[in-house]
Order: structure tokens, then C-alpha cells, then sequence
């Protein structure tokens, strides 16, 4: 790659991280809900896991955005407060405030998971937390979503001026949150909980995994159209989209590390696993290898999407002058 | 030829001088056309450039100029003179297209700035950047088509022409205007049909650069050539564009 990128390695683990963090709030939020109308719902254990994933890795990438600066790096350390002058149309500054105000809801959603919460009875936290719920799932959404705007916004740049990026985006973030979640759940949960709540583990597992499954059939079917549209159209967009197709620079990561690795394997994986429950009503049980590595997998593919995506939005430009 | 007539007349001092006076070019309130003044409405110049490439030698004399203006820093450009070679031997050409910032009145630059730091200014048509306000966000420099904008290295904010508002706004032409040793660079008032530039832009043929990008460029070429290794116009034959800048490549 001859250009020097703009945005780099900080803007793509930002895009990723904020992706995983929105994904995890929106899952963590829907299965809470999902879960009954009850204090303790289904699958509040694994929301738990969700709800304390959530701000971490939004909070790490708004701070790696940061160091990207222009500002920054001249030593102006304060600058980017300036983005919390004004508010106009840029996407930026959208983004900037709807983060901002998704950082703040995922910190207290999560502080409604913590048991005893100083400062919060139990008759306060439950309501509390149920109606952060119905907040955290339009933030999470709109969050991801914004992240592929963010890249969209812009002619000057075929690859990424289409909407589609936005929803492959959401998508991705969903799906990889889904995957932190369980990632989490998998690292720190006991290895021998009471029946009861290894049922519901068992259930809030199934739930997510075949959600997951779902979810990256759709972006395998998002990522064909996107290629076929622009395989399909002449110009701009068809000498852009080609450095991800066969001979371009990046095209082997795009097929190998986001297509076959992060999407293919770890769904055909997945599906191993809960296709006897779907089929034959089997109980659904991972070991606990899989259990940590698919996820991880899932993690790898997203951020190489994201790494793929925003390269190739930066090598390519309009043709002609 | 009648337009070349025409260039030869807009002499440097007479443009000063018209400045200074009452009639044409400069961003005072004496300068506002007198149809304007006499009809009580405050008339607003929009600037604009035409380069006219058939007295372009290639000479760099603007980009030098420029970067003497500003002290712009090493590696970077507001700026530039691309050659352009094409064709076999002996059925070659070499054509000189020098670049800035377009100035244009859509522009993406604005669009998506998340701190207001840049703008379109309403009282003529500059499009500027305030330092004091960037972040350094980049986020302009990849919305540009034109590749017009960097990072200043030293500091740390978005920079590019500013069609020489300093220089302007005394009545003077922009440097590299002034520079240009065949005068092919041509600035004024588009909003004023009886300056040079807009009588020039009105019997020439003119183009802009990436027409298709919506973006309304107030730079205008006549008699440039548009070829580009990418583009439609290269006609499957040799061609190779020398940008004389940090990224060899256009973008
Ligand atoms: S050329 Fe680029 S930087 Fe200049 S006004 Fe147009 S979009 Fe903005
Ligand atoms: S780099 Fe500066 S001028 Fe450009 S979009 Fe960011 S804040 Fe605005
Ligand atoms: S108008 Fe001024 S800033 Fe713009 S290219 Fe010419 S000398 Fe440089």
C-alpha cells in the first residue's frame, strides 16, 4: 500500500471496540427483557455479563480515537473538548453525542447489574434497570449504525458511500457483541452452577448462539450484495471494490480472515452445536474450549472487517481527475 | 485571439491599483462594483481562480511562491503542479495541471467537520480553517476529493489554501497568482460579470476538476487535460501522473 493512511490502527480497533460495546449493550438489554417480567429474569445472568462488558471496550476506543487526534499528538491534550462546543450535522459530532450519552446509560445499565449496589436498593435498582433496558437497545443500535455512517458519509471515498456499510456494520456489531458476551460468560462463569441457573445458562446460551448464527448469514448475505452491486456497476465503486476482490491487495485477509475465518468457520461451528437442540430438542451444551474459542474467532473476523474496510475505503478514490 | 488580449490586460499593477481605487477585485467596501453600490445592496465578491493552461510552462513558481507565503512545512502542499505524460514515442504529450483547493460552494470538507472549525465564508466564498477551533480529526482530508487538505505537522490541525485571505483582503492577489510567470493563474470576483476572471470563464471553454463529485468547484481550468491512469480519458494507452507531492499517487 503506497498511501499513507488518515485514519489508522486506533480508528479501526475504535470502529471494532465500539462496535463490540454497542453490540453487547443491545444484547445484553433485549435479553434481558426478553427474559420475563420478573426481577430476575431468564437470562439476566448472562445480560449481567453483557451489561458489565458493554462500556469497556466503547469507553477504550472513544479513549484510542483520542490519541489519533492531529490535536493530540501536537501536544494539545484538552483539544478535543471542542467536540463538545457545537452540535451540527457531521456525523462526527452526532457521534460524538450519542456516545457520549451511550458511555453514560451502558455505565449506570451495568451499575443496575452489580448485587448490593452502594446507593441503590434492590426496590429502586430492578425498575431502574428495565427502564435503562428500553434505553441501552436504541442507543446500542444506534451506535453501531453510526459507526458505518460515520465511514459513508462521503463520495470522496467509493468504498465506503453506500448504505450498505452502515447496516454491515450493525450487523457485525450485533454478532461480535454477541461473541464478547459469550466470551466473558465463558471465561468467568462457575464451572459447576446450581441446576437451576445451569439451565438458564444453558437456554441464554442457545438463545445467543443461534441468534449468532442468524446474524452472520446475514452479513455473508450483506457482503455478497455489496460486492455484487458493486461488481455490477461501472466507475468509482467497481475499481474501488476490486482491491477486495481476486488480485487486489486485500483481497487475501478480506476472503481468508473476514469471510472464511471469521465468519464461515466459526457459523458452521455454531450451527454444530445447535441444530441437534433445534432438530431433536437435544440439551444444548458447549465445551468449554469452544465455548471461548468461537467467540474469540468471531472477535478476530470483526476487527479484521473493520481493519479491511477502512484501508480500502483509504487506498481507493474517484477515478479520473 | 481575443481572450489572450484579455489576460494581457489584467496587469498585476492594474489590478492593485483597481483594488486600491474604487472599481473591481479587492474584499473593501471601496471595491464593491458601482451597479451594487448605486443600488444601496452590499454586493459580496465569491472568489474564484481560473488557470489557464495553455500559458502554464510547468515552472512550480506558484507552489514555491506558496510555500514561501506560509512557511507551509516540509512535505506538505497547498499547492502543487502535476505533470502528466501519455503516449509512446513518438506520439507523446506532457501537460501540467497545477491544484489547490477548489474553494467550491458544495463543500464536503464543511459537511463533515464535527467542530465548525471550517467553513464556507459567507462574505466571499473562501473556505477557511481555523486552527484555534480543529482537533485534527482528518475527517475533512478524506472527505475532500480533491486531496486538497493535510495535517499541518507542527500544528496538529487541518490545513490548505485559503486563497491568500490575508493578502486578499488588502487588495493584493493571492502569491501564487502573483508568482506565475505566464500568467495562467487568473483570480477574482465571480459574482462580478465584468471582472477578468468571469469575462475569461464566459468566452472560454472551461472545465472544473471531478465534475461528478457534486462539490461546485470555484476553480476553473481552460484547456486541461483530464487524464488520469484510473480514468475514462486514458484511452488504454501509457500514462503517468508525477504529482510532485508526498503521496505519489492522486487520490
Ligand atoms: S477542494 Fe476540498 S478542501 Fe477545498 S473546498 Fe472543495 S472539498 Fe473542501
Ligand atoms: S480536521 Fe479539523 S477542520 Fe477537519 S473535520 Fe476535523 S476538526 Fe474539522
Ligand atoms: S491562493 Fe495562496 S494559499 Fe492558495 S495556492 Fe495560491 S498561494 Fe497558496
Amino acid at each position: 500500500m503506497q498511501q499513507e493512511l488518515m485514519w489508522g490502527l486506533p480508528v479501526v480497533l475504535y470502529l471494532f471496540l465500539a462496535g463490540v460495546g454497542a453490540g453487547a449493550l443491545t444484547v445484553s438489554a433485549s435479553i434481558f427483557l426478553r427474559g420475563g417480567d420478573v426481577a430476575r429474569g431468564l437470562h439476566v445472568d448472562t445480560a449481567r455479563y453483557g451489561a458489565f462488558l458493554a462500556p469497556v471496550p466503547i469507553m477504550i476506543g472513544c479513549g484510542l480515537l483520542v490519541f489519533e487526534l492531529g490535536s493530540f499528538e501536537t501536544g494539545h491534550w484538552f483539544k478535543w473538548l471542542n467536540l463538545y462546543k457545537v452540535i451540527n450535522l457531521s456525523p462526527m459530532s452526532i457521534g460524538t453525542w450519542l456516545l457520549s450519552v451511550t458511555v453514560v446509560v451502558s455505565v449506570v445499565y451495568a451499575y443496575t447489574f452489580l448485587r448490593d449496589a452502594p446507593g441503590l436498593p434492590n426496590e429502586m435498582r430492578y425498575p431502574l434497570r428495565r427502564k435503562l433496558s428500553w434505553l441501552a437497545v436504541p442507543l446500542g443500535i444506534a451506535t453501531a449504525v453510526y459507526t458505518g455512517i460515520l465511514l459513508g458519509a462521503m463520495p470522496s471515498r467509493p468504498f465506503w458511500n453506500s448504505p450498505i456499510v452502515a447496516l454491515l456494520f450493525l450487523v457485525s456489531a450485533l454478532s461480535t457483541g454477541i461473541a464478547g458476551t459469550l466470551l466473558i460468560r465463558a471465561l468467568f462463569h462457575a464451572s459447576n452452577p446450581d441446576p437451576e441457573t445451569g439451565k438458564n445458562f444453558s437456554r441464554s446460551g442457545y438463545l445467543l448462539t443461534a441468534a449468532d448464527v442468524l446474524l452472520i448469514g446475514f452479513e455473508l448475505m450483506i457482503i455478497f450484495l455489496f460486492i455484487m452491486y458493486a461488481h455490477l456497476t461501472i466507475g468509482s465503486v467497481k475499481e474501488a471494490v476490486s482491491v477486495i476482490l481476486f488480485g487486489g491487495d486485500l483481497a487475501p485477509l478480506f476472503w481468508l480472515g473476514v469471510v472464511v475465518i471469521g465468519l464461515l468457520i466459526p457459523a458452521l461451528v455454531e450451527s454444530i452445536y445447535i441444530v441437534p437442540k433445534l432438530l431433536y430438542h437435544r440439551d444444548f451444551s458447549v465445551p468449554r474450549g469452544v465455548e471461548v474459542v468461537v467467540p474469540a474467532v468471531i472477535l478476530v473476523g470483526g476487527f479484521m472487517l473493520r481493519y479491511v474496510v477502512v484501508v480500502a475505503g483509504q487506498i481507493t478514490g474517484p477515478v479520473g481527475i | 485571439m481575443s481572450d489572450k488580449k484579455a489576460n494581457a490586460a489584467v496587469s498585476r499593477r492594474k489590478f492593485i491599483a483597481a483594488a486600491g481605487g474604487t472599481a473591481a477585485l479587492g474584499a473593501s467596501a471601496a471595491a464593491a462594483p458601482r451597479a451594487a453600490r448605486a443600488a444601496g445592496t452590499a454586493h459580496k465578491p465569491h472568489y474564484g481562480m481560473l488557470i489557464d493552461l495553455r500559458r502554464c510552462i510547468g515552472c512550480h513558481a506558484c507552489s514555491v511562491s506558496c510555500k514561501a507565503e506560509f512557511d507551509v512545512p516540509l512535505g506538505a502542499t497547498r499547492s502543487w503542479v502535476e505533470y502528466i505524460e501519455k503516449g509512446d514515442y513518438p506520439d507523446v504529450s506532457r501537460q501540467f495541471l497545477p491544484r489547490l483547493c477548489n474553494h467550491c460552494s458544495k463543500p464536503q470538507c464543511v459537511d463533515v467537520c464535527p467542530t465548525g472549525a471550517t467553513w464556507k465564508r459567507e462574505e466571499d466564498g473562501i473556505v477557511v480553517v481555523d486552527a484555534d477551533i480543529c482537533i485534527g480529526c482528518k475527517y475533512c482530508i478524506l472527505a475532500c476529493p480533491y486531496d486538497a487538505r493535510f495535517t499541518n505537522p507542527i500544528t496538529g490541525t487541518a490545513d490548505k489554501c485559503d486563497f491568500c485571505q490575508h493578502r486578499v483582503s488588502q487588495g493584493l492577489v493571492p502569491s501564487c497568482v502573483n508568482a506565475c510567470i505566464g500568467e495562467a493563474r487568473i483570480f477574482g470576483d465571480l459574482n462580478d460579470p465584468q471582472s477578468e476572471i468571469s469575462k475569461l470563464i464566459a468566452r472560454n471553454p472551461v472545465t472544473v476538476l471531478r465534475q461528478e463529485m457534486g462539490t461546485e468547484p470555484n476553480v476553473f481550468y481552460i484547456d486541461a487535460d483530464h487524464t488520469d491512469p484510473n480514468g475514462a480519458t486514458n484511452n488504454g494507452q501509457y500514462v503517468r501522473v508525477d504529482t510532485h507531492r508526498q503521496h505519489a499517487e492522486r487520490r
